[in-house]
């Protein structure tokens, strides 16, 4: 009670000024009252047209019939029930809301009810705006979303059918290469060792393709186990050596703590260290430097794979993890041999063992890829 | 040893026949299940190589179907399709292996040899 003691005196001013229309009928439907709103929206009417008129000839018949309001301001006299509300459209696209509420004088009678109607034209513009842009952007949705499926499902047929001629190819390849086929010259045999090397490049395209489209279907499987992550981050340098020995570069393995009590994929692992590792070899020139650090912190263990390379730029740093990204320069600049999967996948089988994986790099200074695994607690 | 491969591919058929009649292996083929069905009852074969995706009769229900007409049929199920739980509804079909394309001769012939061994 005591805010409203506070502005007793002022009641009229703030009925005045309220920006919505207000009308007290009594129960003859003669007006008693209209506020200023309804003046200003009532094209030449003064209150002494207004005051003790019927409603009827006070406020337009066209609302009167869309309404039905004199028979609910006379059920609202009845019952004694306010009647909550309702929208009506106005020709011209003009939208009304109103409500009645009684005013009681004592328990039992109520001698007079309050109209009060406010324009919600704009608002129901605006709320239709915001209706069709919400259908418009569903359907957006919808269609990108197809789209994707569309592609997915492209990416999956096709490193599947490309699986059996492989194998045909790599049948024979294993048949020249056993002798089955004959002596091979020397120069036979290097022939065939470089389509043999070959292969096996499409073979990992072939396979990356399928794993993007598993991570996508939500199908890359995770067998969780104890695994030693000192052992697969040297098992997985001494695979890349020769690669990284064909660009003199140096690879070293830093292990500070143990690292015993981590559970997950080995083999998925090995797979996130080998496309870090060989990103790191592609990235960094002859002679550079790679380094793998593996530290203890409370939660995880963490890896951080360091080369002094060409880097990677701030604003492709968020983007590299994406699939299909091979970065912003031109298409026709790209190296070839990659798909844009190699960190993607990487990504996927991190977050699959619930770690994280960034970069922390700049043009020129090289490049730092950290990923974390949790430690079974 | 007698070996029955079931595949659609005849590209793929014709590298098995090469490299595993190389190997010493009598070789005989079938393009789909319902024919690879007839040419077991032929002749029973020490081991199957069956591919799943084929016409006429899938190589799920065709190793389902040789393995009624002959309990100890030695089936290696061979596939393009690494869809996760494939392997698992082959081994319950009844196959004994599971290998996914591209594999190794090699490695191939040790399944091969293990499962004739056994």
């Amino acid at each position: 009670m005591k805010g409203i003691e506070s502005v007793r005196g002022y009641q009229e001013e703030i009925i005045e000024a309220i920006p919505s229309t207000i009308i007290v009928v009594n129960r003859s439907l003669e007006v008693l009252y209209a506020n200023r709103n309804y003046y200003a929206k009532s094209v030449a009417k003064r209150e002494r047209d207004v005051l003790g008129e019927r409603l009827s000839r006070v406020i337009p018949p066209m609302l009167i019939e869309k309404t039905g309001i004199i028979d609910k301001i006379r059920e609202v006299f009845l019952t004694g029930v306010p009647f909550d509300g309702d929208q009506i459209r106005y020709p011209g696209g003009m939208f009304y809301f109103y409500k009645i509420y009684p005013l009681k004088e004592d328990e039992e009678s109520i001698s007079k009810v309050v109209i009060f109607m406010e324009n919600i034209t704009e608002l129901t513009r605006l709320e239709e705006e915001l209706r069709e842009s919400y259908v418009k952007l569903e359907n957006a949705f919808a269609e990108l979303k197809e789209n994707d499926a569309i592609k997915s499902e492209f990416i999956s047929t096709a490193s599947h059918e490309l699986r059996t001629p492989i194998t045909v190819i790599n049948s024979y390849i294993e048949m020249f290469e056993g002798g089955m086929l004959g002596e091979l010259s020397s120069v036979q045999r290097e022939k065939i060792e470089i389509i043999s090397s070959q292969i096996e490049h499409m073979i990992r395209l072939v396979e990356d393709m399928l794993d993007v489209s598993r991570l996508e279907s939500k199908a890359l499987k995770i067998n969780k186990y104890p695994i030693w992550v000192d052992d697969i981050a040297r098992k997985a340098i001494d695979d890349l050596s020769r690669l990284a020995g064909l660009k003199e570069q140096s690879m070293s393995l830093t292990i500070e703590g143990s690292h015993s009590d981590v559970e997950g994929d080995g083999r998925r692992i090995k797979q996130v260290f080998n496309n870090l590792l060989t990103n790191a070899i592609k990235y960094t020139p002859e002679k550079g430097k790679i380094e793998v650090i593996i530290t203890d912190e409370p939660e995880d263990v963490c890896v951080s794979i360091i080369d002094n390379g060409i880097g990677v730029a701030k604003k492709d740093q968020h983007r590299i993890f994406e699939k299909f990204y091979t970065g912003s320069g031109s298409s026709l600049t790209r190296e070839s041999g990659r798909m844009g999967l190699g960190l993607a996948i990487a990504k996927g089988i991190i977050e699959a063992h619930e770690g994280r994986i960034w970069v922390a790099s700049e043009i020129g200074m090289g490049s730092t890829f950290i990923f974390t695994l949790p430690k079974k607690l | 040893m007698k070996l029955l491969i079931i595949d659609d591919a005849p590209e793929m058929l014709r590298a098995f026949r090469d490299i595993l009649e190389a190997y010493g292996c009598e070789v005989y083929v079938a393009e789909n299940g319902e024919e690879g069905l007839a040419r077991y009852a032929e002749v029973m074969p020490d081991v199957v190589l069956m591919d799943i995706l084929m016409p006429k009769l899938d190589g799920i229900s065709a190793t389902k179907k040789i393995l009624e007409m002959d309990p100890s049929a030695k089936i290696i199920v061979i596939s393009a399709v690494g869809k996760s739980g494939l392997d698992n509804e082959c081994l319950l079909a009844g196959a004994k292996k599971f290998i996914i394309k591209p594999f190794k001769i090699k490695e191939l012939l040790s399944s091969i040899n293990s499962l004739v061994a056994e």
